[in-house]
């Protein structure tokens, strides 16, 4: 069967495809587009994975939607309802965001895609993320719990699901939290408060609280009532998120906490309002994590699964995910490398493969390489017509070059196959640097990715040296397969890894496995016998504002223009000349009349 | 080749206007944190045009140009921060910007599968009214020697980033060059059109849903505060996934 999976017009859209019961590819929308947290349509995306696939339309058995959009509407038009006469001016604007395409998916999928419209299913949105958590887990029974802003109406759903020898396959979420009480919406009203894009900073307010103290936790629990059963609620009065489209915090949310940071006004972490901007973050993170960790373990309890798989946003909180280990009493804990909205594009295809098709279960490939590949052919063109450095390498050669780069403190490009399905750079996609110095950390600040300097760069290590670099639990080494947890840097190495070890001594660590990238696992090992640290820094390959890169041409664009010396993909290394002719050209007048003839393409 | 000394007579025409934007503290901070938003976005779709371009001597020219508008950005957001500082504004009181529907980095171009010599004209185009504007603001700001020095540094970009797009659409579609110009022109008359008739209709659909929201939805706010009033907060069951139909939407 062949499953296209759709998640579309929230943010962060992807699509991704389900042939015979395993993904063939996915990709979000923001990839190809080159918009970060593209919301659109993911034509873009759709059209790649049926290329990919060598499909076409016709071909599909079923396009699956990640969730009701009549369902949601209902909830938005009640919580207009609801909140009258207050909501007056946000409701036009909901109304006309969601009539204008949002409720009718139906039609746009069946008119993009020509597709006949009864092969168009829905899931519900937690189903799906419930699906993209466990189907992509190599576990046959686990918990489930997933957390976000909003879907239709849950924010958060418990349960649990389990793949039977018989090939059969069942999640069953048994019960939920309803909007407007939500932890996900309680973390992007701080998000927004602390003058950060919502849907798209929140890893920022997780990097700011450990420059804080959690001295503000008693007035943001007043924010958030903790009930009888376990659940939580929100206190309507601080919050605006229900009532206006405007702000997502009330008066009496700024009475209490002082009042917000302008997006636009430098974060000064020594002046007092940036203390208590920092204490925020950390007072919310603490209520977060204290929330979480206390529903994961009456989870724990109920069930009495050693395995739990987490999905929604409020998985990419390493923090939480880290303590959720450590305290909740599940022995292993499971979060894929895309548990957001885009991760629900495969979650929705594999929920309707094995649940409403009733599809043998197959154990799905564990890792997150599901996107375009790279051509190093398409780099080496580029930078020969540029005139820049390029040399074609055997692996080998190009392994121990690229350490010796790294070793040498240069900041490297690193290109590396299928890209990654998710918000996170694994290793197909990254800028790799020696992790040794706070010097590293502020250049890489400064002349690459142009962010704020209380945000940590995390470090790869590999499987089987992890342990002695980090503090890591058991099950340790699992969430840190896709970057999902943040352990504790050793102490004897925190001088040694000072570029990747945050304030608070800890690190959101890559724990890498060999089969998973080996290209990567052998740089790891090469650095590693040159310096005695087989640890680098990885960052995302993008700067601020921009997606990661996907193909070779993005790729080389970014190094061009920014402070990476080397440039590696596939078989392909770039070095960066000096003056590169690029930066001439204003003045050089190549691009006039007079020298038209000779720049002229053949 | 044209050195823009002064704008198009419509932007002559609003000078009025613009003195009026431009002569209060936080209006000017926040044009421009519009504009180093708008320059960013618009190097961002330039970028983008490098990338797609097969074309070695236009990718680099695309390059340089994006570098040159991230920098505009850049310039832009560190003066605004600067104002900012200076006025101390706060919070959401400068939320906002323009209020018209699109306007995302160069209107909304597509820029995969567009051919050069469409882009290049475009380019010309939008770089020619944009230095055009940009002179008359810097006759705005003659109060603020800053201000006005971001604005002198981004003309002299501005003319460059012209002169570039017209000779090298001269070289790439030599014959159909001056078309290419006026389709241009063309395209963002009718791009200004659409914008501002999507925020006339935009207007009109707020007062018709606003008019609605408080005729005919107060009874049934009324029903749905009275259902709220009944429902518990905490953990409810969840219905059951075979239950609902995989075609449903609800």
């Amino acid at each position: 069967m062949k499953i296209l999976g759709i998640s579309a017009h929230y943010h962060d859209s992807a699509a991704a495809l389900v042939v015979d019961g395993l993904p063939v590819c996915a990709v979000q929308e923001e990839r190809l587009s080159r918009r970060k947290n593209d919301a659109g349509f993911p034509i873009n995306a759709i059209e790649w994975c049926l290329d990919h696939a060598r499909l076409e339309p016709s071909d599909l058995d079923a396009v699956v939607f990640y969730e009701r959009p009549m369902l949601k509407f209902e909830r938005i038009l009640t919580s207009a309802l609801r909140a009258f006469p207050q909501s007056w001016r946000s409701f036009p604007h909901a109304i006309k965001n969601t009539l204008g395409e949002k409720v009718w998916v139906r039609g746009i999928v069946a008119s993009h895609l020509g597709v006949p419209r009864r092969r168009i299913l829905f899931t519900d949105h937690h189903a799906a993320h419930a699906a993209a958590a466990f189907f992509t887990a190599p576990t046959r029974r686990a918990a489930i719990l997933t957390a976000d802003g909003v879907g239709e109406w849950a924010t958060m759903t418990a349960g649990h699901g389990e793949r039977r020898a018989d090939g059969q396959s069942e999640i069953t979420l048994k019960r939920e939290i309803r909007y407007p009480h939500s932890l996900g919406l309680l973390y992007s009203t701080f998000t927004a408060y602390l003058g950060f894009k919502v849907n798209e900073d929140e890893y920022k307010v997780m990097g700011l609280a450990a420059y804080g103290r959690p001295t503000m936790i008693d007035q943001v629990r007043k924010m958030v009532r903790r009930l009888p059963d376990g659940a939580f609620a929100l206190a309507p009065e601080y919050f605006a998120f229900h009532t206006t489209a405007d702000c997502s915090y009330s008066q009496r949310f700024v009475d209490v906490l002082g009042p917000p940071r302008h997006p636009y006004d430098p974060l000064d972490l020594d002046s007092a309002d940036g203390r208590r901007f920092a204490d925020c973050a950390a007072s919310v993170q603490r209520l977060l994590e204290d929330i979480v960790v206390d529903i994961a373990m009456r989870l724990r309890r109920e069930t009495g699964l050693p395995d739990l798989c987490l999905g929604g946003g409020v998985a990419l909180n390493g923090l939480a995910n880290a303590r959720i280990l450590a305290e909740s009493g599940f022995e292993r804990v499971f979060v894929p490398p895309s548990p957001g909205d885009s991760g629900c594009a495969l979650g929705a295809a594999l929920f309707a493969d094995r649940i409403y098709f009733r599809n043998a279960d197959r154990d799905v490939p564990d890792h997150p390489f599901w996107g375009p590949a790279v051509d190093g052919q398409d780099l080496a063109r580029a930078a020969r017509e540029d005139g820049q450095g390029v040399d074609e390498l055997d692996d080998a050669v190009l392994i121990d070059r690229i350490a010796a780069d790294l070793a040498a403190g240069r900041i490297v490009g690193w290109m590396d196959g299928a890209c990654e399905f998710g918000p996170r750079a694994l290793g197909h996609r990254s800028i790799l640097a020696a992790p040794h110095t706070s010097e590293m950390r502020d250049r890489l600040n400064r002349d690459i990715k142009r962010r704020e300097e209380f945000r940590p760069f995390a470090p790869v290590v590999a499987v089987e040296d992890a342990d002695r670099f980090f503090e890591l639990p058991s099950g340790g080494a699992r969430l840190g397969r896709f970057m999902s947890g943040v352990f504790a840097v050793r102490p004897a190495w925190r001088s040694a890894l000072a570029a990747v070890t945050h304030v608070d001594g800890s690190a959101r660590v890559q724990v890498l496995d060999r089969p998973m990238a080996p290209r990567l696992h052998a740089l790891l090992q090469a650095y590693g016998r040159r310096t005695n640290i087989p640890v680098l820094l990885n960052t995302s390959f993008n700067v601020a504002g921009e997606p990661i890169v996907t193909r070779a041409l993005e790729g080389y664009m970014t190094f061009r223009r920014c402070g990476i010396d080397v440039l590696a993909a596939g078989s392909t290394v770039v070095t960066k000349r000096a003056a590169s002719p690029a930066v001439s050209l204003k003045e050089s007048g190549e691009w006039s009349s007079s020298n038209v003839a000779a720049s002229t393409v053949a | 080749m044209a050195v823009v000394t002064r704008g198009a007579p419509a932007d002559r025409l609003m000078r009025p206007v613009h003195r009026w934007v431009w002569g209060d503290a936080n209006r000017r901070l926040r044009k421009l944190l519009t504009f180093a938003d708008v320059e960013t976005d618009g190097g961002r779709d330039i970028l983008r045009a490098a990338e797609v371009t097969p074309d070695p001597l236009l990718r680099r020219l695309y390059l340089e140009h994006a570098i040159d508008e991230l920098h505009h950005g850049d310039l832009f957001r560190d003066r605004g921060v600067a104002l900012l500082r200076a006025i101390g504004s706060r919070g959401g009181a400068l939320s906002g910007g323009n209020p018209l529907p699109g306007g995302h980095g160069l209107d909304d171009l597509r820029i995969d599968g567009e051919p050069d010599h469409r882009l290049l004209a475009f380019l010309h185009v939008a770089e020619k009214a944009a230095a055009g504007r940009f002179a008359i603001y810097r006759e705005m700001v003659d109060d603020d020697p800053q201000t006005r020095a971001i604005f002198e540094q981004i003309l002299r970009d501005e003319v460059f980033h012209m002169n570039y797009t017209y000779t090298q659409l001269t070289r790439v579609a030599p014959q159909t060059y001056r078309r290419h110009v006026w389709h241009a022109r063309a395209k963002r008359l009718w791009n200004r059109y659409l914008r501002v008739a999507a925020g006339i209709a935009g207007v009109f659909g707020n007062v018709a849903l606003t008019i609605m929201y408080f005729v005919v939805l107060p009874p049934f706010a009324w029903l749905a505060k009275r259902a709220a009033r009944d429902e518990a907060a905490g953990w409810a069951p969840s219905r059951p996934a075979r239950d609902a139909s995989p075609g449903s939407q609800y």
